[in-house]
């Protein structure tokens, strides 16, 4: 394989921004429909009231709080990217970190959406929000979505700053390479980028200190997501497991996320010279340990909820497994341990296909597991009378689809206007600058991957 | 300060439903239709739970009703975002009906089940609305409501009882279930008066709380049904 | 800013408001100036009586201030008025001490009930169409007379008819005196659930025609057959009362309570021990434990007096009622017949109740009579503990008019069949707070004999399914805005009136039903001599005949205001003691079922429904929405199936099934139930109607039309119990059966919804 040269690397990259087919405005076109339509569905619930969706007493949480832990979990991949790949100098990682890190700040936005569509009183979720209000009252801190509303604030606010400021010198790239209107915007973009020395020490500065800070955020905030159910007398909710067991499986979908979302960039933006098998091959490896992580977490819980035969845990454990739930819960496993077991653990299989076949029944797998763990629970809470069947309604379906669409339009958006693949790092691979960044070993030239 | 509380005597319950029916009158609480009882949104803020045990002919049938339990250990307290579920001085859960802002966590933390939801604005045909005591809200859509233990009927003795220069009497705050009873299965009362019916109840050896171990330290003390061959 | 500023200021904001709000007048509306005197936001308690059963419970009404939407002149408005608000069981009643049922307390929907027919309405379109256009009182009046008037004229007099609820109060008694002045028959009384068998054996067991009174609170031991009264039956919320002190009233003492039913009532959960006995077996029952007392020598046969010998063999032994033989009949093991006795002879006071499913068979009044002796036997018979007749106020002597008819009413089968045939055609027919087309069974033709009669006049408040056969409706006012009274026939020991004045004006153009009558009396060409001009002048006079409580007390006037009279009735108006003909001692005969046992293997078993009783009460929203203390069914028929028999039919949880009798068949939703013996399938009785409100109308099925026309001999009562039914599964669960609950079992099992 040839190693590009930088204006090769600037012109296949910086091509989708300067060049638009209708292949775009058609991508644009068919996600914006359903994003669309999944607005007119919330707006519909805030009009004709919350009763359209399917929740009822007593399962009172259904798919709205599924995708949302959902997708904050899928925003876990930018995390562990680029910041932790960052911080162990893992090479393999430069063509992917940007990709990675819009999944995690796009994936944020849609998820942090949920708390809100999913509220009975949308309209007043700025009470969440600690300002001094005339009644002299504040948010009551001991509840975990208040703890949700602050973590979920500032892993955004890191994950956008994580994004951003390497943005900078491509943005630079960009205003230089192009005129007219377009120059002017990027000219602002770029917020006076010229490539100094100092810029770029304060650049890399900036990201170390970043990508150490962002991975305790990551991690607190999925583990402060598992405290809405955790910190709830729920069977099977209660369980200390839930603080790693989400952080292990917001990891694990996220980088199922990434692999696609590389895969569908690397076919049609022709990105083949820049992602290459390996690539895949080093994430879905990644996605092999996640996995056996998740499945050491899943039979964990579940063998001690068996031991312990609690009553009301039985019902809910025998529920997911064996009873109404049982094709869901079966899926999720096949989707989630078999399947990464199987493509990802034997050679052959570890192809881009393989991965991205493994990649969309992990994102089906946690999706489900995240549905598994909320509905089948709170239809059984300990009072048999009482218990409940959820069924989710055409409301709640068109906003899930909905919210592929978002990210995928929101990608779509993303790629005509910033380059997918950060330019100064990939060049930064090939040629280190002499003292300021960490010498590229031999291994970690593009081209003869050897790991 | 009273502590309220209530004991539901198992032994004396029919199973017969007046409280069930007497709370939605008292409480203004809107009936959903066919439609919305099938997908559960039927809001019986008192149900009287019934389970079978055994197979016919050696077959029992236990009636248990069960309205909020006012826990002092409420698990659906500090959940809440907005303070809207919280305790008071008198040991009632307080549900405030224009702070909550519907995340339904609370329902989720409750053990018992006894949350609510509205999910549509209420609405009752003419002239049902004539009905609707002025004493209590009417919930609009996206909140969360339960049984208050007639907290209307409480304020309006207390009210009552100052005006007239007295104390409130034990008996005098009767809740709209307990009122309604003719087996008068359901009693309330100050607990921490130890004169009272209800504290006198409380400390039979047939009184359990339901589902003591978790913990939730329940206002509301169970009778058991007692049997005798 | 300056004063000149100021006053610029505040002349333009102020004028800017009311321009502003001088704007859409479709805005605003008009707010008239009330009628009557009500401080906003204070409560005042009125007295009244509840209706809807005939227990007669007394209640005590929150009335505040509330705002009507009225149209007066053609222009809409509010007005201030004084409504009814909660209904609360009158503190110190005698019946209900209290108290109120789940019906009781849904009984204020009536008055406020969004399909109340809100003035006289005459029939435009064809009969049943259900077309009708207001008229005015005048008109209406004018229009019935002139029909009663043609009757007369023509000396057809016995032509008028009447469709009634029946009782023993004042209302009943305005209705049985207008008929009786216009020389035509009695009223015709049907109670589909009501209890003739029983009065009848009363009658002859005891002397008393009429429903007994319980003394729960006082009984160690009591022993039911069949009946569901602590929930449908007789006087419920007294019955209540009673088995609350009964069991944990008094200290130290736990009265046990054994029920015998073949499918387990809302009673019958309540019960320390719980016995399936064969359908129509339960007299041999009571029987075989009257022969275990007297043969294991706990009490002597003869204590049973005229009681025993009403029973066929009490006076030999009983020859027939050994253990074994009633075993094979009952199918309840002898050993526990024999525990029985010795438990009903040794725990005194001890009582045995008999009611519900038991007294519907063709054998019912030897039912009866054998637990009448069996009560008699121990010495229950007004003793503490045991069963009484409440005193009743002879309300004809009271009131100084003519007793009984002098024609016995004709029992509703026979009038449906001697007008179908042709035989006896009412040229006129009063319906009044009865719904008989609902309320038999198909094969009585009741619908068919209506619309015989050339013009019907109903009473109703809604349009029912006999009420939508009407020619001329002349609603009534709910009970809130009436005079209201009971006498209630059992549920107190001391003697009572209730009478209460209206609570609340009426809200609707409609008129008291015994004023309407008693005007109508006056308007006629022939003018009925009856005695009182209104119906409060009626119950003012009534009362006022009964004894003061105290020198000082005006006892109309204390009863106003308490509601009620009680105390001790002298003797010449006290009902008296009834000496029927008598007749020969009754012996067993097997139950008579209707249908082949082949082709229709299941016994069929209609029951009052906790929430609506024979159907009268769908209508009300909380009652259809509040969950059957049994299946928690909402808005829904079911059917009641044992898990055996519906895992051999292969009939799941909520499965669609269809229930063919000789006489029609009906689908609905199946519950399985473990409390239902496996040769009987359950339907609760109550919807089912074609047309009856919003609420009610084409919700569920009506399992009284499945019924055969099989009959208890000596009353002509309907054997509602003696149907024999085909089950058959149609299909899966199609959302027509809504239960609240999850689960039916407290300790989780797998899921069965």
């Amino acid at each position: 394989m040839t190693h590009p040269t930088g204006a090769r690397i600037n012109a296949d990259l910086l091509r989708p921004l300067l060049l638009t087919s209708w292949r775009f405005y058609f991508l644009v076109a068919f996600f914006g429909f359903f994003v669309v339509a999944g607005l007119v569905a919330w707006v519909s619930q805030m009009y004709f009231g919350f009763g359209i969706s399917g929740i009822r007493w007593p399962v009172y949480w259904g798919f709205y709080v599924t995708n949302f832990v959902f997708w904050i979990g899928i925003s876990h991949a930018g995390t562990l990217i680029s910041a932790i790949l960052r911080l162990v100098n893992a090479g393999w990682r430069r063509p992917v970190t940007r990709c990675a890190e819009v999944i995690t700040t796009f994936a944020l936005l849609i998820g942090a959406m949920f708390p809100i569509i999913h509220l009975g009183r949308p309209w007043l979720a700025f009470w969440l929000f600690p300002y001094p209000s005339e009644r002299l009252i504040w948010p009551n801190f001991r509840s975990p979505l208040v703890w949700d509303f602050f973590a979920i604030n500032t892993y955004l606010t890191g994950s956008m700053l994580f994004l951003i400021m390497p943005m900078l010198p491509d943005f630079a790239v960009v205003r230089d390479k192009s005129v007219g209107l377009r120059r002017k915007i990027y000219t602002a973009l770029a917020l006076g980028w010229r490539g100094t020395p100092k810029q770029w020490h304060r650049l890399e500065t900036a990201m170390q200190i970043m990508a150490i800070a962002i991975i305790p955020v990551a991690v607190s905030v999925h583990t402060i997501v598992s405290f809405d159910f955790s910190m709830a007398p729920v069977p099977m909710w209660n369980t200390t497991i839930f603080g790693p067991y989400f952080v292990a499986g917001a990891i694990f979908s996220g980088i199922a996320g990434l692999i696609i979302a590389m895969a569908v960039l690397r076919k049609f933006l022709h990105l083949e010279d820049y992602l290459h098998p390996v690539h895949f091959e080093n994430l879905g490896k990644l996605m092999l340990v996640m996995g056996l992580l998740w499945g050491y977490f899943v039979f964990n819980e579940r063998l001690v909820t068996y031991y312990g035969n609690g009553p009301a845990e039985m019902t809910v454990f025998r529920r997911t497994q064996s009873g109404s739930f049982a094709p869901l819960y079966w899926t999720m496993v096949i989707c989630n341990f078999v399947m990464p077991l199987v493509l990802m653990g034997i050679r052959r299989f570890r192809t881009i296909t393989g991965c991205v076949i493994a990649s969309i029944g992990v994102v089906i797998g946690m999706w489900l597991e995240r549905f598994l763990i909320i509905v089948p629970a709170l239809g059984a809470k300990y009072l048999p009378y009482s218990f409940g069947v959820y069924r989710p309604q055409p409301v709640e379906i068109i906003i899930l689809i909905a919210t592929f669409a978002a990210m995928s339009l929101l990608y779509v958006l993303f790629a005509k206007v910033v380059p997918i693949i950060s330019i100064w790092e990939l060049k930064a691979g090939e040629h280190p600058a002499p003292s300021l960044i960490p010498p590229a070993t031999e291994e970690h030239r593009l081209g003869d991957l050897k790991l | 300060m009273p502590q309220w509380g209530m004991a539901a005597d198992l032994d004396r319950c029919t199973g017969c439903g007046g409280c069930v029916v007497a709370c939605h009158a008292e409480n203004n609480i809107s009936t959903v239709g066919p439609d919305q009882a099938a997908i559960g949104r039927a809001k019986h803020w008192l149900r009287v739970e019934r389970y079978w045990e055994g197979d016919f002919p050696d077959v029992r049938l236990k009636f248990r009703p069960v309205m909020c339990q006012h826990c002092d250990n409420a698990p659906c307290e500090p959940v809440c975002p907005t303070y809207a579920s919280h305790h008071t001085e008198d040991g009632l859960n307080a549900q405030v009906y224009n702070r909550c802002i519907g995340t339904r966590y609370c329902a989720n933390a409750c053990p018992y089940n006894v949350r609510f939801f509205d999910f549509f604005n209420p609405s009752w045909d003419k002239p049902l609305q004539l009905q609707l005591n002025p004493d209590v809200s009417l919930r609009e859509v996206g909140v969360m409501e339960k049984c208050t233990f007639c907290v209307q009927r409480i304020k309006g003795a207390q009210i009552q009882a100052k005006a007239e220069g007295r104390a409130v009497r034990d008996g005098e705050i009767q809740p709209a279930c307990a009122q309604a009873c003719g087996a008068r299965a359901l009693v309330f009362g100050d607990v921490e008066d130890p004169n009272s019916e209800v504290s006198r109840l409380s400390r039979s050896p047939r009184g359990s709380l339901l589902l003591e171990d978790l913990g939730t330290q329940p206002g509301v003390v169970y009778l058991s049904r007692q049997t005798q061959v | 800013m300056d004063r000149r500023s100021f006053i610029k200021l505040t002349a333009i904001t102020g004028t800017s408001a009311t321009l502003a709000s001088c704007g859409n007048p479709e805005n605003q509306l008009i707010r008239f100036v009330p009628d009557e005197d009500i401080i906003p936001g204070v409560a005042v308690w009125k007295p009244s009586v509840c209706p809807l059963c005939q227990a007669g419970c007394g209640l005590t009404v929150r009335v505040m201030d509330a705002d009507a939407d009225v149209v007066r002149n053609g222009q809409a408005g509010l007005v201030r008025i004084a409504a009814a608000k909660k209904l609360e069981g009158a503190p110190d009643h005698p019946v209900n001490r209290g108290g109120l049922c789940a019906r009781g307390q849904a009984a204020i929907q009536i008055t406020y009930h969004p399909d109340r027919i809100t003035q006289p309405l005459k029939r435009t379109g064809d009969r049943g169409q259900g077309q009708y256009e207001a008229i005015s009182w005048e008109n209406a009046l004018a229009e019935i007379v002139s029909h009663l008037d043609m009757l007369e004229g023509a000396g057809n007099q016995r032509a008028l008819a009447c469709v009634s609820r029946g009782g023993r109060g004042h209302r009943a008694a305005v209705l049985r005196q207008f008929l009786a002045r216009f020389d035509a028959s009695a009223p015709i009384t049907f109670d589909l659930f009501g209890d003739d068998v029983l009065r009848r054996a009363n009658a002859l067991s005891f002397g008393r025609e009429q429903l007994p009174t319980f003394d729960l609170a006082n009984s160690r031991f009591v022993l039911s057959f069949g009946a569901d009264f602590l929930g449908t039956w007789n006087s419920p919320v007294a019955q209540n009362v009673g088995y609350g002190i009964m069991r944990q009233g008094r200290a130290g003492i736990r009265g046990a309570f054994a029920q015998v039913e073949s499918r387990m009532s809302q009673t019958g959960a309540c019960a320390d021990e719980w016995l399936p006995a064969k359908p129509g077996t339960e007299g041999v029952l009571a029987l075989g434990i009257a022969k275990a007392i007297v043969d294991g020598q706990l009490r002597p046969a003869a204590s049973a007096g005229r009681a025993g010998a009403q029973v066929d063999g009490w006076t030999t032994g009983l020859a027939s009622y050994a253990g074994a033989d009633v075993e094979r009949s009952t199918g309840v093991p002898a050993s526990r017949i024999e525990r029985l006795a010795r438990q009903f002879a040794d725990t005194r006071p001890s009582v045995a109740i008999v009611g519900g499913p038991a007294l519907a068979h063709s054998n019912s009044l030897f039912t009866a009579l054998a637990v009448n002796a069996l009560n008699a036997l121990v010495g229950a018979v007004d003793q503490p503990g045991g069963v009484s007749f409440t005193p009743q106020l002879d309300v004809a002597a009271a009131a100084k008019i003519a007793g009984a008819q002098a024609t016995m009413a004709t029992p509703l089968a026979q009038f449906a069949a001697d007008t179908v045939s042709g035989k006896s055609v009412p040229q006129v027919l009063l319906v009044d707070g009865a719904n008989p087309v609902f309320t038999t069974p198909r094969a009585w033709r009741v619908a068919e004999a209506l619309g015989k009669v050339p013009y019907i006049v109903s009473f109703s408040s809604f349009l029912d399914e006999t009420t939508a056969l009407a020619d001329l409706i002349l609603p009534d006012h709910s009970f809130l805005e009436s005079w209201t009274e009971a006498v209630p026939e059992s549920g107190s020991t001391t003697a009572v009136v209730s009478v209460a004045p209206p609570t609340m004006r009426p809200l609707h153009q409609t008129r008291a039903t015994p004023d309407v009558l008693l005007e109508i009396g006056r308007t006629l060409r022939r003018p009925l001599d009856l005695p009182w001009q209104t119906f409060d002048e009626m119950l003012g006079a009534s009362v006022a005949a009964l004894p003061a409580a105290s020198a000082d007390v005006d006892t109309w006037t204390d009863a106003q205001a308490k509601g009620r009279w009680e105390g001790t009735l002298p003797g010449a108006l006290a009902g008296s003691a009834s000496a029927p003909a008598p007749s020969a001692a009754a012996a067993f005969a097997e139950p008579q079922f209707d249908g082949d046992a082949g082709q229709y293997p299941f016994h069929f078993l209609p029951y009052p429904s906790n929430q609506f009783l024979d159907g009268s009460l769908a209508h009300l929203p909380w009652l259809q929405e509040m969950p059957d203390p049994l299946t928690s069914g909402m808005w829904s028929s079911w059917v009641e199936i044992n898990p055996a028999t519906a895992e051999k039919l292969g009939i799941a949880q909520g499965d669609i099934v269809e229930i063919t009798s000789g006489h029609g068949k009906v689908q609905a939703g199946a519950v399985i139930s473990p409390g239902i013996a496996p040769d009987i399938v359950a339907m609760p009785a109550g919807q089912g109607h074609r047309t009856y409100t919003r609420f009610a109308s084409g919700r569920g099925v009506n399992p009284i039309e499945l019924l055969a026309p099989v009959t208890e001999a000596a009353t002509g009562a309907l054997a509602w119990a003696a149907t024999r039914v085909q089950i058959a599964r149609v299909g899966p669960p199609d959302g027509r059966l809504i239960l609240f609950a999850g689960g039916m079992r407290e300790h989780f099992e797998s899921e069965v919804r």
